[in-house]
Order: structure tokens, then C-alpha cells, then sequence
């Protein structure tokens, strides 16, 4: 499955663009999600552990605006929000 | 009564004259706006100014929910509250962020602004990256979002 990441804030350094394209397996999860965006940082970053850092501590917002936690299935395409630690005013 | 919503600074300014005409009632004797502006030093760096980046469905999500547990928590009712977030770049002294609240009593509306403001630092998703006098920049640390 393909699955547009949308990065938000630190995630940001990621990509010149506003979001990363990851392959993912079938019925894979939120957890998963997070192994192959941190695989990427290990092949494209040389394992930055300022970035891997940044994904181990981020939360995940489905296509709906929900927060969604490690263990919800992916299902199909679609995109996800990447939520690095937030804090704005 | 809300209003809420993300100001898109390559697209219009914020203003404060929107707050207060929102807000203006003769049912309220107890009105606060707070300014939420960028401030010149951050943990000894001198700071020029912040880019603000922001999930705005969700920040508008979080901005609805906790204006609902005002209902609750604070048992609040009566009130009116206007938020708006900047996105992009904010310089030195100017405005991120304005909350109004107009309520009938002040001590409602005391509590009903640090309520709001506090839980915005706490559950939306609104990014800083600062920048500094000697041309770095960095995104700050920030909490993580909790999920269930």
C-alpha cells in the first residue's frame, strides 16, 4: 500500500516537499508505519538520530483528523499526518 | 458563541479589532484579549522572529473541543470566545496567537482564558521554528501528543 505521509513541523526536514511517499504491506499498522519512515532515515539520512528521535516521539493523524494510535490497521491508500511533539501560541 | 481559525500570514494579517468586535456585548461585563507575541531571547539565544507551522484541521478540531469543555469543566455557558492562530513568519513583538473571551462575571473570565490558552500549549498542533540573530533557526522540542 502507498501511503502520502503529510509532515508537519521537525518532520519537515524530511523532504524539500510538504509530504514523503512509503510503501507499506498489506493490513500493516501505525507501528509499522513508524519502522519504515525510520528505515527511510537510516537510508536517506544515514540514521540522523535527531530525526529518528523526532519519529519515535510523534504521533499519527488518520485521513478523518483523528489521532491514531500504534495499533491501528491501515487499510488502504491513503494519507497520514505525521504529529511531531507540538507547541505553539 | 466561538470563532475559530488558522490566519494564513502569505494571505491576511491578524487583527485585533476582529477579536473585540466579536466578542462586543452588552450581555458580558467581563471581557480579556489576550496577545500571544514573539518574544526577543529563548533559553540565551536572541530570537528575530518564529515561522509557526500548523495541522489546521486538527488545531481547529482541538480549538471546538476545548471551547465544549469549558461547558463542562469550568461550567461556563454563557461566554463568548474568539481564537485565532497565526501560520508563517512572525517577527520580533508581533502577534501568534489572540484569545478574547467575554463572559457576564470577570472571575469567569479569568479562568475561562488561562483555560484556553494552557490547553492549546498542551493539545494543539501548532509548530515554532525560531530564528536567531546569528542566522540559525531551529524547530522547537515541544510535547508529544498523547494517544490512546
Amino acid at each position: 500500500m502507498k501511503i502520502k505521509l503529510e509532515l508537519f513541523g521537525a518532520s519537515r526536514d524530511l523532504s524539500d516537499k510538504n509530504f514523503l511517499e512509503i510503501n507499506i504491506k498489506e493490513k500493516s499498522s501505525i507501528k509499522d508505519l513508524r519502522k519504515e519512515i525510520i528505515n527511510y532515515v537510516n537510508n536517506k539520512f544515514k540514521g540522523n538520530e535527531s530525526f529518528k528521535k523526532i519519529i519515535e516521539t510523534s504521533a499519527f493523524c488518520s485521513e478523518d483528523n483523528n489521532i491514531v494510535s500504534d495499533k491501528y490497521k491501515i487499510i488502504k491508500d491513503q494519507k497520514i499526518g505525521i504529529i511531531p511533539p507540538i507547541g505553539g501560541g | 458563541m466561538l470563532h475559530a481559525k488558522i490566519v494564513d500570514l502569505t494571505k491576511e494579517k491578524i487583527k485585533p479589532e476582529n477579536a473585540e468586535e466579536f466578542i462586543a456585548s452588552s450581555k458580558f461585563g467581563a471581557s480579556i484579549v489576550f496577545y500571544g507575541t514573539v518574544r526577543e531571547d529563548n533559553e540565551n539565544k536572541k530570537v528575530t522572529g518564529i515561522t509557526y507551522d500548523s495541522h489546521d484541521d486538527l488545531v481547529i478540531k482541538s480549538f471546538k473541543e476545548i471551547y465544549e469543555e469549558a461547558d463542562k469543566k469550568l461550567h461556563i455557558k454563557n461566554k463568548s470566545v474568539f481564537i485565532e492562530h497565526v501560520k508563517g513568519y512572525v517577527a520580533l513583538g508581533e502577534t501568534s496567537i489572540i484569545v478574547a473571551v467575554a463572559c457576564p462575571h470577570r472571575s469567569e473570565a479569568y479562568d475561562l482564558s488561562r483555560y484556553i490558552i494552557e490547553e492549546i500549549k498542551k493539545r494543539s498542533p501548532i509548530w515554532k521554528k525560531e530564528h536567531y540573530k546569528n542566522k540559525d533557526s531551529e524547530w522547537l522540542k515541544g510535547n508529544p501528543i498523547q494517544t490512546n
